[in-house]
C-alpha cells in the first residue's frame, strides 16, 4: 500500500527534493555496499539492500521498509560509500537517517542507540569520563578534559523532544 | 599565529587519551598551537544522527557556537567528530529552515549559530605543513611497509567534507611516506572497517574488517596507519575475536598517524603510551631498532 504522506516525508527530507525521483535502479550503491556484500545471498533475495529501501521510500511503501527484518533499516553501517558512486547524486545516507530516525521512534532501533542517547542527554559526552582515564591522562600530562555544560544540552535536547525517545535502563 | 580550539572528542578524551598525547606532542613540534574549551560529544555521525537527526543538529551548533565565540577555527582528532561538525554547517548553510528552527532552539541557552568557522581535520592540517614535518625526521622508518587506512568519514561525503579523493585517498599516504616509510597499495583500501555495523550486528562488523585484514595481510604490511579512533578501536580490539572466530592469525599492529610522526620525529615508545595498545607493537619496535 501506497502511504503518501511518508513519500512526501522523504521527498521533503532530501535536500533538493527532485533528485530522488531520478533514482534508476541501477544498483551501483548495492553493488558497492560493504554490508549487502556480507548479506546477501547468491541471487540478492537476503540481506541488506540499499536500492530496493530507496525504491520503497521514493514511492511510498512505508510497510515494506518497517514491517520486516530491523537489518532492512539498520544494516546500514554509514561508510557514505553509495553516496559517492550514485550517478545521479542522491543523498541515500541522508534518506537513511530518515528512516532510522522513524525507527527509533517506534522504538525499534538497536539497544546500543538508546544508551548512547542517554549517555549524552545524562553526561553531555557519549562516552562519560572515568576516574582511571582521568589518572591515565595525568600519567600522560595531559591537561583534564573540560567538563562540558551539561544542563545546556539536556535544555536542547528537552526542547527537541529527544527525551521522550529514551527507553529506561 | 593561528591558534585552533583542541576537538579531541569523547573516543580519544575519555577512553584512548594516549592518542591525544602523541597529537599534542606532534603538534608542539609542529607549531600547530591549540587551546581547549568545555566541548560536549560532537555528536556521533553513526550514533545520533540515526536516533535524531534535530537533536545532532543542535548538539553539534551548540559546539560550533563555543569556537564561534572565540573566532578560532577547531582543529579535530578524529573522522566522526569533523564529519559531525562539518556536516552540521552544511545542514546548516544549506537549508534556511534548519537553521533558524536550530537557532531558535539555541536562543534559549542564549547562543546562536552564525556560520562563521571553518572545521578542520588534523590530517589536513599536517598536510599542509608537509616540509616541516620532513625536516623534523630524525629517525627514518626505512623497510617498515605500511597500509594506510584514512576511514569512511574522513573523505566522505566528499561533497562537505572537502578533504581527498572519496575512493581514492591520498592525503595519509603522502604524509605517512614523509617517515621513509614503504607505503603499501593493497585492495580495498577505501572500505569501511565495518565498526558503525559492528555495534548493531556483531558479525556483519567482523565480516568486513575480515575482508579488509585479509588484504591488508596478504600485501605484507607491518604495521596499519589510521586517522580515526573508531577505526582504530575496531582494528585494535577485534583482531583477538576474527582470530578466535576464523582461526586466522592477523596480529597486525596499529598506530595513529599522529603516533607514527612522533616516533619519526624521534619520541620513544613510552613516552607516547604505545604500551597501552592491545595489539602489540614489539615486531614494529624491534624492526626500528627502537
Amino acid at each position: 500500500m501506497i502511504d503518501f504522506e511518508f513519500r512526501k516525508q522523504v521527498m521533503d527530507y532530501h535536500m533538493g527534493s527532485d533528485i530522488i525521483k531520478y533514482c534508476y535502479q541501477c544498483s551501483r550503491c548495492t553493488d558497492y555496499c560493504p554490508v549487502s556484500k556480507v548479506t546477501k545471498d547468491f541471487y540478492g533475495t537476503t540481506g541488506y539492500d540499499p536500492r530496493k529501501n530507496i525504491l520503497n521510500a521514493l514511492l511510498g511503501y512505508k510497510e515494506a521498509i518497517f514491517n520486516s527484518d530491523s537489518l532492512t533499516i539498520w544494516g546500514c553501517t554509514v561508510c557514505d560509500t553509495c553516496d559517492e558512486l550514485c550517478p545521479q547524486n542522491i543523498e541515500l545516507t541522508e534518506i537513511f537517517t530518515f528512516l532510522k530516525n522513524e525507527s527509533i521512534i517506534k522504538g525499534e532501533g538497536p539497544d546500543f542507540l538508546y544508551s548512547q542517547a542517554k549517555a549524552i542527554f545524562d553526561t553531555a559526552k557519549a562516552i562519560p569520563s572515568q576516574s582511571a582515564i582521568e589518572r591515565r591522562r595525568q600519567q600522560l600530562d595531559l591537561p583534564a578534559v573540560l567538563s562540558p555544560n551539561v544542563d545546556e544540552i539536556k535544555t536542547l535536547l528537552k526542547n527537541i523532544g529527544l527525551d521522550k525517545k529514551l527507553k529506561e535502563d | 599565529m593561528t591558534e585552533y580550539k583542541m576537538f579531541e572528542g569523547c573516543t580519544i578524551g575519555n577512553r584512548i587519551p594516549f592518542i591525544e598525547a602523541a597529537s599534542r606532542k606532534v603538534f608542539e613540534k609542529l607549531n600547530i598551537q591549540t587551546s581547549q574549551a568545555p566541548f560536549s560529544c560532537c555528536p556521533d555521525p553513526t550514533g545520533m544522527k540515526s536516533f535524531d537527526n534535530n537533536a545532532w543538529l543542535a548538539i553539534g551548533a551548540r559546539n560550533l557556537c563555543l569556537a564561534e565565540e572565540e573566532n578560532k577555527d577547531i582543529i579535530s582528532l578524529c573522522n566522526g567528530c569533523t564529519n559531525t561538525l562539518r556536516g552540521v554547517k552544511h545542514q546548516l548553510n544549506h537549508d534556511s529552515s534548519k537553521k533558524e528552527r536550530i537557532n531558535l532552539e539555541l536562543s534559549k541557552i542564549g547562543r546562536e549559530y552564525k556560520g562563521t568557522i571553518d572545521v578542520k581535520h588534523f590530517v589536513d592540517v599536517l598536510k599542509d605543513k608537509s616540509d616541516e614535518i620532513k625536516n623534523l625526521i630524525t629517525k627514518h622508518l626505512t623497510g617498515l611497509n605500511i597500509a594506510c587506512h584514512p576511514g569512511c568519514h574522513y573523505m566522505r561525503p566528499s561533497e562537505w567534507m572537502e578533504s581527498d579523493d572519496p575512493m581514492r585517498p591520498m592525503n595519509l599516504k603522502e604524509i605517512v611516506s614523509l617517515t621513509g616509510a614503504n607505503v603499501i597499495n593493497y585492495d580495498v583500501e577505501a572500505l569501511c572497517c565495518g565498526s558503525a555495523v559492528h555495534n548493531a550486528y556483531e558479525e556483519y562488523g567482523a565480516l568486513i574488517l575480515k575482508e579488509k585484514l585479509d588484504a591488508i595481510k596478504k600485501a605484507g604490511a607491518d604495521v596499519i596507519c589510521v586517522n580515526c579512533p573508531a577505526c582504530f578501536q575496531q582494528f585494535d580490539t577485534q583482531q583477538r575475536n576474527l582470530t578466535k572466530n576464523f582461526e586466522k592469525e592477523y596480529n597486525i599492529p596499529i598506530l595513529y598517524l599522529t603516533e607514527l610522526l612522533a616516533l619519526a620525529m624521534g619520541m620513544s615508545p613510552d613516552e607516547i603510551g604505545l604500551k597501552f595498545h592491545r595489539v602489540r607493537l614489539n615486531s614494529v619496535i624491534e624492526k626500528l631498532g627502537l
